[in-house]
């Protein structure tokens, strides 16, 4: 065909496009993977029993506070990302005031709990599961970018791969406390950030492959 | 003829909203952009034309991706280097790293086609005569001697017109940064 008439051919159908189609786009791609994440939580691993009375006290919030301002971030950074030119990312540095909030959380934690059970609070019952859950969950939402991203245009694909895989990570780890009934803040630091990491680090390993176009 | 940024985002935006005659006219005015872009870096002209047509497919499919507060032909360019270093990638042909940083440098390019966007808007603000000798003596590289037997004015008139224009020039600069 010849650039003409492709142009002819392209010229015929050109819906209006919204202003937030990208961001729409992404949140479609995320809410649908998240929704496959709670349904598989709560076909195999259950949500906590006394998950209502957790919501009363401040652990269930303090963790959500985390990964949601995680999430937050993350998504800025995909949006960003899913433009061919991502312009500044430098915003994406004040992801490390969730953490040091957390952190200062936990060593607040660790001064009010006598050293012989710093261990038992650090590892929690739950932190060789914890990670491999979060990573676990991240994956229909890691799924579900990918199919955002198939009418986006990312150009800096191991970047966008692991920003997709940080979102995923940090959206699953959210999903996840509707399950976790750990409560302590330095058990969310290390554990939660682990399976975190681990998404985003799987973001980055595929990117370049999966999100060529 | 060269469109600028401008009348090409107005084209974009207006396919944005749904205007197909605007986005045909977009398109269209890309093709030149698009091939001498690429003809700068490859030279198979099969191949150059397969690399305009897909960049642009591209840029009809994804238009959802340009943020109507951002400069069009970033965009766009980000997407042809895209494509192009995807060619590369896909023939299997081997760049060296730092000839590929020359290839693709992108505030080198943009800045060239942005400043020759300028240079042409200033000079169309001027007096036909005083922007033709301006391009002719300090753009296209002609001596006053050359300049002034190819357009068939004296050697004198032609100085004094290009000092005129280059004159108001510097005058339009200095009120557009005030």
């Amino acid at each position: 065909m010849n650039t003409d008439e492709l142009i002819d051919t392209l010229s015929v159908d050109v819906p209006a496009v919204p202003r937030g189609a990208v961001g729409l786009r992404l949140a479609l791609g995320i809410a649908g993977g998240a929704i496959v994440s709670v349904l598989l939580i709560a076909a195999t691993l259950g949500f906590r029993a006394d998950l209502w009375l957790a919501m009363q006290g401040p652990a269930f919030w303090i963790k959500w506070g985390y990964t949601v301002s995680l999430a937050g971030f993350a998504s800025f950074a995909v949006t960003r990302l899913a433009r061919p030119d991502p312009g500044s990312l430098k915003r994406l540095r004040l992801i490390a005031v969730p953490v040091v909030v957390l952190a200062a959380l936990g060593v607040g934690e660790l001064v009010r709990t006598p050293r012989a059970e710093w261990l038992a609070m650090w590892l929690g019952h739950t932190w060789t599961k914890c990670p491999w859950l979060v990573l676990a969950l991240s994956m229909p939402i890691f799924a579900g970018l990918l199919w955002s991203f198939r009418s986006l245009a990312p150009t800096r694909l191991r970047a966008a791969g692991a920003a997709a895989g940080l979102a995923a990570g940090a959206f699953a780890a959210t999903v996840y406390c509707l399950h976790c009934p750990e409560v302590s803040a330095l058990f969310v630091l290390t554990w939660y950030s682990l399976g975190i990491l681990l998404a985003a680090s799987f973001g980055a390993l595929v990117g370049p492959r999966v999100l060529r176009w | 003829m060269r469109a600028d940024e401008d009348r090409l985002r107005t084209w974009m935006t207006g396919g944005l909203d749904g205007n197909a005659a605007d986005h045909a006219c977009l398109l269209r005015a890309l093709v030149p952009l698009l091939t001498g872009f690429y003809r700068r870096r490859i030279a198979d002209s099969n191949d150059i034309e397969d690399l305009v047509q897909e960049t642009l497919i591209a840029v009809h499919t994804r238009r959802a991706t340009y943020d109507r507060d951002r400069a069009f032909t970033a965009w766009l360019f980000a997407i042809a280097r895209y494509k192009l270093i995807d060619h590369f990638r896909r023939h299997r042909k081997t760049v060296p790293i730092e000839g590929l940083e020359d290839a693709l440098i992108d505030e080198g390019f943009e800045s060239s086609s942005g400043a020759r966007l300028d240079v042409d808007k200033l000079l169309g603000t001027l007096p036909a005569k005083q922007a033709r000798m301006i391009r002719a003596t300090r753009i296209d590289g002609a001596s006053v001697a050359e300049a002034a037997a190819a357009s068939g004015y004296g050697d004198s008139d032609v100085k004094v017109t290009v000092h005129r224009g280059l004159k108001a020039l510097a005058q339009r600069i200095r009120g557009d940064t005030a």
